[in-house]
């Protein structure tokens, strides 16, 4: 049968039996097993540098209340991280690309931090949705609008992953197949939209790594205003 | 596109909350950090000047 473009994007099955859950599985193989000793190797001494970067990243700005969501928020950048960084891999499926696995991520997120504001400090959160200093005719208006914005955020952080890494990979296909395309014909093209495929490259990795940080920041600003 | 199939949906979810809380968070929760990230300790800066020992 012949693959369209969009054919790298459907679930991943194997003579019928679904292979979604070896797809978000495998990356989880990249995180070391736990070991009891103080001074492990290298890689684990990297990855807790680097968990405790992240750490410290995304809690500086929140105060102390918050800092109970550090282990969700941290395992949450990690996974998401690995598993855009793998998918760039020649032939692999990036769950992320998925819709359902952006939004299933999102929506619970966004309501957690949500009702953590409406039920600890219910007039602080609903004051958030009229900023300081409105002239008092475009109140109505503004609330109406705030309030639109606040509704279509799991949404919009859900979506902006997903389009993201689906037309990042979308791309480096089409310029791929122009690329083998043009290789008996005018090779020199081929070179041209070789080289062009690289710069692409970088940038999907550069893309893969600042998504999941936008998700994770995103959340942790939604958060900052309801706790 | 077939991302919009809505067939695997619930157990893409299911999977991705699977996979999140009992796989990722233990394996980061057994990291065991050499320094703990912590608050910096409120400690008063000195602002009297003070001249550096050149001998």
């Amino acid at each position: 049968m012949n693959l369209s473009f969009f054919d790298q994007f459907m679930s991943p099955h194997l003579m019928g039996i679904p292979l979604t859950l070896l797809s978000l599985l495998l990356p989880t193989l990249l995180l070391p097993a736990p070991n009891n000793r103080w001074v492990t190797n290298r890689l684990s001494t990297l990855q807790l540098w680097l968990l405790n970067t992240i750490t410290k990243q995304l809690m500086t700005p929140l105060n102390k209340k918050a800092h109970k969501w550090a282990l969700i928020l941290t395992s949450l950048m990690t996974m998401l991280l690995a598993i855009n960084l793998l998918g760039l891999l020649p032939y692999t499926f990036t769950p992320t690309t998925q819709l359902s696995m952006n939004m299933a991520l999102a929506f619970p997120l966004w309501l957690a931090t949500l009702l953590t504001g409406l039920r600890n400090q219910p007039s602080i959160s609903i004051g958030h949705l009229l900023p300081e200093g409105t002239p008092t005719p475009l109140i109505p208006a503004l609330i109406l609008i705030e309030t639109t914005s606040l509704l279509i955020r799991p949404l919009a952080l859900g979506v902006r992953l997903t389009a993201n890494l689906t037309a990042g990979h979308l791309l480096i296909q089409l310029i791929s197949t122009a690329v083998m395309a043009l290789l008996p014909i005018m090779p020199v093209m081929s070179t041209l939209t070789a080289m062009i495929l690289f710069l692409l490259t970088i940038l999907e990795i550069a893309v893969a790594m600042i998504q999941a940080y936008v998700f994770v920041l995103l959340l942790t600003l939604y958060l900052q205003e309801n706790i | 596109m077939p991302q919009l199939n809505p067939t695997p949906w619930f157990y893409t979810m299911l999977a991705t909350w699977l996979t999140l809380s009992l796989i990722i968070q233990p394996k980061l929760l057994s990291f065991t950090s050499t320094n703990l990230p912590s608050h910096k300790a409120p400690a008063p800066t000195k602002t009297t000047p003070w001249t550096w020992p050149w001998t």
